[in-house]
Formats: structure tokens, sequence, C-alpha cells
């Protein structure tokens, strides 16, 4: 017999798991975090063929108001948005509170959350209510330094 | 500029003058004032006599002898080696033309390799109980890139001899030590007699060059094994000295049903062109993050290949027994189901997109090859590089498995395709649940400190922090790595109850406990790193990873743990004896990563 999933505790705080997450001009006071969690893999570390991590966000968002208070909508959706913004892809439904969406198997990434008039939307629309980017967005660009200067790639 | 011998890489400041940071400065070389260094454990990796000077009955003095001048790089036998980078990687300007404070090592102290027995691969041995096997650790000939090199393996054999038998058997080996270091063996995974464990300083003496051990090994759990040394793993492992062991269970159809078996032992060697990398003699270099090879080999080779008939289930045993690499495997796109991993096999198959293993770790998979043709058996990875700030895609074929038009016969395809449920596994499995979800025993962090490294690491790991991957999957910094070695780098299982680290540690819990340990990955570490958690002798459950149940169990005995993350296992504390928890990354083992887990017996009763 197995076990249903399930949250059983607080994972880490901080480290390589965590997104802040931001309102956006239409919703100032809506703040949120992400939580990177690997997608459930019997390894451990859940990864595609050709190497890219796979993870599940946990998201808890607050003060986000009701969808239909910024127009026709009815949910906020999360998506996965690569940073040229060229691509998104739908993670699923967010809430005040807490929720899981995903799963997400890109290097870097932006997690925005929109709101949209259908709750199942495969395409984003609406305005953006919370955004952050993934750590590895944070991954440092050393060659740029002057220590580096002269130094070829 | 220090060019080898115990100078400390640091004397020479590094050229990081980026702005906020540290102006360009020359730093005299500090006393090391880390953590204490580990108890002395005669025997004990990385402690005073068990290193390559400790060799004994006449073996020759390592390095002493050894021709080195003749190596890209080598001058007079120092260690003044470049590290090969990794390709579009720069080395560090305030390490160029450093070197490691370690004197170099090479197995067989120059001999002429074309003087040792080519090496063969492994040979099967089958044996039943009361049977006994000469076990026989010697110089062999590899040839790597076009180059003969002196290398190990057991009984000539790389890997070594695949011993299979029959579950619940009972075999002596007779361990024969004639190479030119203090080894044992170690029955990883083996739920045997705490006295045969191979583990030298708690369980036995090493054994010395021309001595000689018998182990008696008993055979509780059907699977998949492995063995290897406890000794300096970081060279006598990473030159040769592994070997399968395949636990066959009474029932026929204990696994789904394969066309064929195929082992796969991944492993990496590092060479720069077609010359080995030197070892650190006193002790290990690369002490950071392990010795990753550039050289991905399969069962000791460059490349495995088979061939197979449409439609074909391979079974593929894999383990992984490179020092720190962690692999991803897929088999061109051919589906893949898992079956069992270290200890047992899974409640519910599964099929995956790929395999992720860890050093130490074996997984039974099968994969079928359902169209003729050519399947790549790669292992792929994302690659940080941290210059350009960027991921880079990095692809190792491991073989080809080649598909004629023949039809699999018989045809497995649709037991194949039906992940079957093992209820015998869930219910061996179910007296363990009531302890899921209690409050844990005992609580560790895994962290490190340095101490004497190169100012120019420092600074530069320093400002690299704003994201930290939670597994390294190639060694993006090897010139930094290279240089540091178990004098400089302090790698600690934290006890949070006590604040005592590895062998400080005083673990004790009585025989038949179930023991629920949670081990929590620090971020904050100067170099965070996964971390593959090995417990010998018992068997575990990882129950739950950063708070989330695992659905479909199975039992093991090493578990990946990715930097930041918090793992919840649940320990079947059943076989008494002392026994070793430790960092399956043989440079972090020998760095001092290493607690023991004492399974008292009954009190009146002696273990022995």
């Amino acid at each position: 017999m197995a076990l249903a999933f399930g949250i059983v505790g607080p994972g880490p705080t901080i480290g390589p798991y965590d997104i802040p997450l931001y309102g956006s001009p239409a919703t100032p006071a809506a703040n949120g975090h992400g939580r990177l969690v690997y997608a459930e893999s019997p390894f451990g570390v859940a990864l595609t063929p050709d190497g890219h991590a796979r993870y599940d966000i946990h998201v808890t968002a607050a003060a986000l108001p009701a969808p239909s208070s910024l127009g026709k909508f009815r949910a906020y959706v999360a998506w996965a948005v690569t940073p040229d913004l060229s691509a998104w892809s739908r993670l699923g439904t967010v809430s005040n509170g807490s929720s899981t969406v995903g799963p997400v198997d890109l290097n870097k990434f932006l997690l925005v959350v929109t709101a949209e008039s259908d709750s199942a939307s495969a395409t984003h629309a609406g305005p953006t209510v919370l955004h952050g980017i993934s750590p590895s967005s944070l991954l440092q660009r050393f060659l740029t330094q002057p220590a580096f200067h002269g130094v070829s790639e | 500029m220090p060019t080898g011998g115990r100078i400390r890489a640091a004397v020479v400041a590094a050229a990081l003058a980026m702005p906020g940071l540290l102006p360009v400065t020359v730093r005299a070389q500090q006393p090391a004032p880390g953590p204490p260094s580990p108890p002395p454990m005669a025997g004990m990796p990385g402690t005073p006599g068990m290193g390559p000077d400790s060799t004994a009955k006449g073996a020759p003095s390592p390095g002493a002898g050894m021709n080195m001048s003749g190596m890209p790089g080598m001058k007079d036998g120092s260690m003044a080696m470049p590290i090969p980078m990794t390709p579009g990687m720069p080395m560090v300007p305030g390490l160029i033309g450093l070197a490691p404070g370690v004197a170099p090592f090479l197995p067989g102290a120059g001999a002429d390799p074309m003087r040792l027995p080519a090496a063969k691969p492994a040979a099967t041995v089958r044996l039943k109980t009361g049977d006994t096997l000469d076990l026989t650790a010697m110089l062999v000939r590899r040839t790597i890139k076009g180059r003969a090199v002196a290398m190990y393996g057991y009984n000539g054999q790389v890997p070594g001899p695949l011993i299979r038998v029959p579950q619940n058997a009972t075999i002596v080996v007779r361990f024969h030590n004639r190479i030119d270091l203090p080894s044992a063996v170690h029955w990883h995974g083996v739920r045997l007699d705490n006295r045969y464990d191979g583990t030298p300083g708690v369980t036995q003496a090493p054994v010395k060059p021309g001595d000689n051990f018998e182990y008696r090994v008993h055979f509780p759990d059907a699977g998949l094994y492995w063995y290897h040394p406890h000794v300096r793993e970081d060279i006598e492992q990473a030159m040769g000295l592994f070997g399968n062991m395949i636990v066959d269970a009474p029932d026929s159809a204990y696994y789904s049903p394969a066309n064929r078996d195929q082992m796969l032992v991944l492993s990496d060697l590092l060479v720069n062109a077609d010359t080995l990398i030197p070892f650190g003699r006193e002790g290990p270099d690369f002490a950071l993050m392990g010795r990753v090879g550039n050289l991905v080999l399969v069962n000791g080779e460059g490349r495995d290949s088979m061939h197979v008939h449409a439609g074909d289930v391979v079974r593929f045993y894999l383990t992984n027994v490179a020092s720190s690499r962690t692999f991803n495997v897929s088999f061109g796109g051919a589906p893949i189901k898992v079956l069992a991993s270290d200890v047992s096999r899974f409640e519910q198959e599964a099929l995956v997109p790929s395999v992720v293993m860890a050093p130490a770790e074996r997984y039974i998979v099968e994969a079928r090859f359902e169209h003729p043709g050519q399947y790549a058996m790669v292992n792929a990875v994302q690659a940080i590089n941290h210059f350009k700030g960027e991921f880079d895609a990095e692809v190792d074929t491991l073989g080809i498995v080649t598909v004629d038009a023949a039809p699999a016969t018989p045809d497995y395809g649709h037991a194949f395709a039906t992940m079957r449920a093992n209820p015998a596994v869930s219910k061996d499995i179910d007296r363990f649940r009531p302890y899921f979800s209690k409050a844990p025993d005992k609580r560790f962090t895994l962290t490190m400190s340095t101490s004497g490294l190169p100012l120019a690491t420092v600074q530069f790991m320093d400002v690299d922090t704003a994201y930290y991957a939670p597994v390294e999957w190639i060694d993006a910094m090897p010139d930094m790595n290279w240089l540091s070695d178990n004098q400089q780098v302090h790698w600690a299982i934290r006890d949070q109850a006590t604040g005592k680290d590895n062998m400080d540690i005083d673990w004790h819990v009585p025989v038949g406990s179930i023991v629920k340990v949670q081990i929590f990955n620090d971020p904050k570490s100067f170099h965070p790193m996964q971390h593959p958690i090995h417990l010998h002798g018992q068997r575990m459950l990882v129950v739950a990873r950063d708070g989330v149940v695992t659905r479909d169990l199975v039992w093991k005995d090493t578990v990946i743990i990715p930097v930041g993350s918090t793992v919840d296992l649940l320990i079947d504390a059943s076989n008494p004896g002392a026994w070793m928890m430790h960092c399956h990354i043989a440079e972090h083992l020998e760095s001092g990563m290493m607690t023991q887990l004492h399974v008292d017996p009954p009190a009146g009763t002696a273990h022995q």
C-alpha cells in the first residue's frame, strides 16, 4: 500500500528553491512565494532525459484581490515563462493561500501569475498579478568582470 | 610560485579585482585554524598511516621512482600539470601556475605498464553457500585513450568478477592485497555480519600490501550490490577496484521478464590528453567537490555496445561507481521501466524518462527496443557555466544498442507495458508505516568549512553565492577543485542536537529500533553541494523529501541529498554492530564526512 501525496512539514526556507513573488501595478499589495520541489520521481531528483530538472512549485500567495475586481476575469493562472518572454507554459491555477502547480523543466524561467477569464485557459491574455524569477536566473556571469578581461571563453 | 610539495597554493593572491571586492594582494599562507582533525583512528581513511606513505611489506614507496617528467606539463615529477578545463571555461587568473599541496601518486610507482597483465572484463562467478572465492587486488594494464597505464583490478578484471549468489547464501571470500596501498573490501549494501563489513578503523585493520583477509559474506536480500575498497577510495576505486554482486531471489518471476541482462557499471576518469591526472599522495586533492572525470567509462571501457532483436526487453543492472559524478542515463528514447534499487524492488514499477543515480546507488531497470535501428545510451545533464552564467547541455555517449529486424522471442511487450505492484515489498514495509510521521530521533546538517585555500578560490566562491545548483553534474571549476585537499577542506555531518561533527558523534540505538533521521543539506556553507549519504549494514526508507511524502517506496542504502534539501529517513536498525554512515563522494569521505551508527545488541549479549 502506498501513501498518498501530501505535505508533512516545512522544507527549506531559503536556498536554491525559493522564488519571491511580487505584485504588479495592477496588484501592488499582492505578494507571495514559490518553492521549487522536485517533481515525483523514484530517484528523488527528477530530470528530463536531456537533464533539465523537473520541479513542482508550491505557491503561497497573499493580498490577491478577487479576479473580477480587475475586469472580466474569473481565475488566476500560473505560467512558466522563458526569460525572453517568448514561450509561456501553463502550470495551473493559484489563489490566496497555498497551491501546487507544475511541473516546470526550464533551466531559467519567470514565474508569472495572470488573471484570466477561464481557469482552464491555455494561453495568457489577462494582466499580471504576481511575478518572480527562478533561483537559477541569479546565476552570475563572471566573464563580464574586470578580472577576466582578456580571457577568452 | 609554489610548484608542489607541501607549499600551499594560497601564497599567491588572486587577481579577482572585481568592483567591491578585495584588492589584489599577496597573502602569506596562514596556518589552518579550522575544526579539529578527525580522531586518530588507525585505519580510518584520511588519517596518518593510511595514505600511500604507509605501504608495507616491501611495497615501493609511492612517488619514489615515479617518473612523471614525460607527462604533459610535469616538471621533475611535481604536480605543476595544467588541469584540463571544461571547454569554454577559462582558469581563474589567480590560480594559474599553482599546484596542489599534496605530492603526486599513481598506481605502480612508475612500473612499466607493458609488463603488467592486461585487464580483462568481468567474468561471472556463480557461488553457493559454502563456496570460497579468492579475490586479489592487483596491478593491471589498461589502455586509456591509446596509452597503456598501470591501474588496479580484482583478479585482473575491471570491473571485478561479477559474484552471483542465491538469496541467503553465505560465501567465504579470501582477499589478497597485492597492490601498493593498504586496502579492504566493503560489501556495499549487504546486511552482513559487522565483522566482515570491510571498514578499517571500525571493523578491521587495513589489509597491508602483501597481506590477506578472510570475509564471510551473507546475502539476506535479493538485488544488486557492489564491492569496493574502504581505504583511499579516491585512488583505489577510481583506478579500478570495484565489482558487482547479484543476489538472485528464489522466485524466477521476481522481476518482470526480459530477453537478456546487461550490466552497466558507470565510472569516470580524469585525464589530460592521454595521461591520468595523479592523485594526492598524503591525502586526496579535489576535496571541494570530489574528482569528476572528463572520460566517462562503462564497465571500465570507453563505450558499450550490444545487439538485440526488435522488441527485445533488456534488463539493465546499473551501478554508479564514480567518485563524485551523478549520472542521468537514458536509452535513445526507448521506454524505461524502473524495477528496483539498492536493497529491494519498488512497491510499484513505473515508467521513467531517465535514470538518475548518485555515486554508489544502484538501479535495476528494463528498456524495450521496439524498432530496428540504433539507440544511443547517453548520460545527459545541464551543466552550469559559471563564466557565461548559463547552462550548457552535456551529453556523454555510454554505448550503442543496435536493434536488428528479427522479432523478439519471446515477445515480452505486454509484460513490459504492465506496471506490476510488488505486494511482498509493501507488506514488508507495512510494519514501518506507523513510524513514518514520528518526530525525528536524530537530526543532522551536512556542512563544511575550509582553511588555507588559495585566496582566488575563496574570493571567487564568496561572490558566486547568488545561486547554488541543487546538484552539480560536472566539475565546472576543476582548477579550484584540484587546488583543494583534505587538510584544507573539512566536510561534516553535524548532529544538530549536540553540535558535534562526524566521528565525535556518539550515536547508539538498540537493535530492532526503527530510527527516524532527518538530514538537511545546508545551502549556506562555503561550498554547498549534493551528498550521496550511505549507511552501512542496515536498510532505510526515504519517507519524505522536503516535506513531500514518498509514494512509491524502496529500501535503500544510499540516498542523494541535493543542496538545500531535507530528507526524512527511516532506518531498520536490525543488524547489530558499529556501522559507518558517510558521504560516498570519495574525497568528501576522506575529508572527514563520516560518522557511526552503533546498533547495540540487547544488554548482556555481546555482539561478536
